[in-house]
């Protein structure tokens, strides 16, 4: 039997928008195994971005429960938090979120020095993650003189520097062009088959058979596929 | 998060900006130059003072007159009923200087020696040769002049019955009675080791002139103090009684009379004041040249203050600029921000960040203003040196050694204010960056 990497169950995330709620969560049951390779997928607005937040603990959710390694978010101080975030999952993020001013070892090793790891370490370690990524040439290039894919490369090498057991990735091939997005897609695939559980939020389809496990979003509630693609069709 | 890393972080930020860090931190450059030049002007001036001050007289003195007992002009109007003046209120105790009080002021703690001094009560002209003058006369109720604190620059400051002792502006005073228009001024006769003649004048009740004539030897010269004894004799207390009594015809009784001045003589400058004090509480008349420098010291401190005022609202001026800098950069790095949060920063490690980088614009600044601070100061002192030296070479006197001083306190101080200053500027936009919600920081465009 596969055990649960994330639980959640009766989520809901609500936003005022001037003077009505925004529902963009509402009631969100699922259960996450260990080491899957979640695709959530959804249109606009859907709420599957936010879900992705929720789960990496960056926002906090207006009601229901969320555990990620049997640790409850709901309820989790600022700092226990940024701890967990710290140390068990890695972001990756649709516009790279690079530091311009760093180079590319710089930026992956950057996540390093809130954990205290002493600079030689770093640097050892974000050199041989860029060379993971298949990045090894470009340690001293800056984010501007990097393509999109190579700077999304950066971007996963920098999710990995802390070792996290969690890959949570917001519509990582939305800023590139196709041939990019495919190898990115490769990349969070070997992520996954070296042990890692990946959870994706996309609109791009071709990511969808490189999942193990797939969810479907509607308007903040999770639908069957079939629910999906008619509503698609509509 | 190591202080290292933070430390190397914050330099990182700061000189990625470095153009709108240098512009803001001139501010403070100006700021904390202000308060260094203006402090170090008043401690300058104070100095200043004090040296010309020292010129008053030894600190370490207190001259202490009787009080003559009788009724005292009040501004409250006539005092009341004169049942022996205990009341105090505006009739005065006599409290006279005999021997018995005199040992009443050495039993006070702290005074090393109480030396009771009388002036001459008569006309006198000095003669030597053919030169003549009048000096100060002063008699001295020890034998040994450097009691009070004086040295001699020729001879020795002891006296001996038929000896004096004269300051070193005396001979300067002497002049030729017969001499003509057109005729060379004498120089001043060196007078150590000489015999000076004094010649006493007083008149009988018919208005004859009646003389006395005494020789005393110089055996010594003192050296110079910028004070009275510069200019005056001293002999000893009884030889002077003598030729007061011979004025005015009459015995004097010092332990009936009184002495008319006391000079008492304190272990340290720290404890003037307060035997001055203890004198006063015993119904006498206390002088010290101390009172008046603590004054002195006063004012200086408040000019201190207010120099360093208006450098402090310069530096306000400069932590407005801070405050703003920071936070047009958190507005910047907002999704910066956002991801640090993303990646494990915690709220504190944010924090950190943005109050050093306010902190390190206040130090740089600092920095800056401690050096351009000193630097015009060392050249408003050769420039005022200059200018004071020629004035004091024109009026007389000696010229002040400094016109502007900084201690070492100073400009430690003014570094840890412009930081501190640069701190709390940081403090509202580091707060508001280290409070902000990840996610809506990574979505800010």
């Amino acid at each position: 039997m596969e055990t649960s990497l994330i639980q959640i169950s009766n989520l809901t995330k609500h936003f005022q928008m001037g003077g009505t709620t925004v529902r963009a969560l509402d009631g969100v049951d699922l259960d996450i195994p260990q080491q899957s390779f979640t695709v959530v997928m959804g249109p606009s607005g859907s709420g599957k971005s936010t879900l992705l937040y929720l789960i990496g603990g960056l926002d906090r959710p207006t009601g229901g429960q969320i555990s990620v390694n049997g640790e409850r978010l709901d309820g989790m101080d600022e700092n226990k938090l940024a701890l967990f975030r710290r140390h068990a999952v890695g972001f990756i993020f649709q516009s790279f979120n690079l530091i311009q001013s760093m180079n590319a070892e710089e930026n992956v090793g950057f996540p390093m020095q809130f954990s205290g790891i002493p600079p030689k370490e770093r640097k050892r370690r974000s050199k041989e993650l860029l060379e993971q990524v298949g990045l090894a040439d470009r340690g001293r290039h800056k984010p501007g003189e990097l393509s999109g894919g190579q700077q999304q490369r950066v971007a996963a090498a920098r999710a990995l520097v802390n070792n996290p057991g969690l890959i949570l990735a917001d519509e990582p091939t939305g800023n590139l062009d196709s041939a990019s997005g495919v190898g990115i897609m490769q990349l969070l695939s070997d992520l996954h088959h070296s042990g890692r559980a990946v959870l994706v939020v996309t609109h791009d389809a071709r990511m969808v058979r490189f999942a193990t496990h797939k969810v479907f979003l509607l308007d903040g509630k999770i639908v069957s596929e079939d629910q999906y693609h008619r509503a698609s069709l509509e | 998060m190591k202080l290292l890393d933070i430390v190397r972080l914050i330099l990182g930020n700061l000189n990625r900006r470095i153009g709108r860090v240098a512009l803001t931190a001139v501010g403070v450059v100006i700021g904390t130059a202000a308060v260094v030049i203006l402090v170090s002007l008043a401690i300058g001036l104070q100095k200043n003072a004090n040296e010309q001050l020292y010129g008053i007289g030894d600190l370490t003195q207190i001259q202490v007159s009787p009080t003559y007992g009788g009724q005292v002009m009040m501004a409250s109007g006539m005092g009341g009923g004169g049942g022996g003046g205990s009341s105090g209120s505006g009739v005065q105790q006599t409290a006279l200087l005999t021997n018995p009080a005199l040992d009443g002021l050495r039993a006070i703690s702290g005074v090393v020696a109480v030396i009771p001094r009388d002036y001459l009560m008569s006309s006198l002209t000095l003669k030597f040769h053919r030169l003549e003058s009048g000096s100060n006369v002063i008699g001295i109720g020890t034998d040994d002049l450097g009691q009070l604190g004086l040295e001699a620059s020729q001879g020795v400051v002891s006296l001996a019955r038929g000896t004096i002792v004269i300051g070193p502006m005396v001979a300067a005073n002497f002049y030729d009675p017969n001499q003509r228009p057109g005729q060379a001024t004498p120089a001043a006769p060196d007078l150590y080791d000489q015999n000076l003649t004094f010649v006493l004048i007083k008149y009988d009740q018919n208005g004859n002139e009646i003389r006395k004539t005494m020789t005393y030897k110089v055996v010594g010269v003192l050296a110079q103090t910028q004070g009275e004894s510069d200019w005056s004799i001293y002999l000893r207390l009884d030889e002077l009684k003598a030729m007061n009594e011979w004025a005015m015809g009459r015995r004097i009784n010092y332990n009936k009379d009184g002495y008319s001045q006391v000079i008492v003589k304190v272990d340290s400058v720290d404890h003037v004041l307060d035997i001055t004090n203890q004198i006063t509480a015993l119904g006498y008349q206390a002088y010290t040249p101390q009172s008046f420098v603590q004054g002195i010291n006063n004012f200086y401190l408040i000019l201190q203050i207010i120099f360093g005022g208006v450098g402090a609202i310069a530096l306000l001026v400069a932590a407005i600029g801070i405050a703003n800098t920071m936070a047009m950069a958190i507005l910047e790095r907002t999704r910066e921000i956002g991801l640090m949060k993303a990646v494990g920063a915690t709220n504190r490690d944010v924090l950190s960040i943005f109050l050093g980088e306010a902190a390190g614009i206040g130090f740089l600044g600092g920095l800056g203003g401690v050096l351009i601070g000193w630097l015009a100061g060392q050249g408003i002192n050769v420039i005022a040196l200059v200018y004071l030296a020629q004035q004091s070479a024109s009026q007389g006197g000696t010229p002040p050694s400094v016109a502007v001083s900084t201690p070492v306190w100073l400009p430690i101080f003014a570094l840890v204010f412009a930081t501190l200053i640069g701190l709390i500027s940081g403090l509202y936009p580091a707060l508001r960056a280290a409070t902000l919600v990840p996610v809506q920081a990574l979505k800010y465009e």
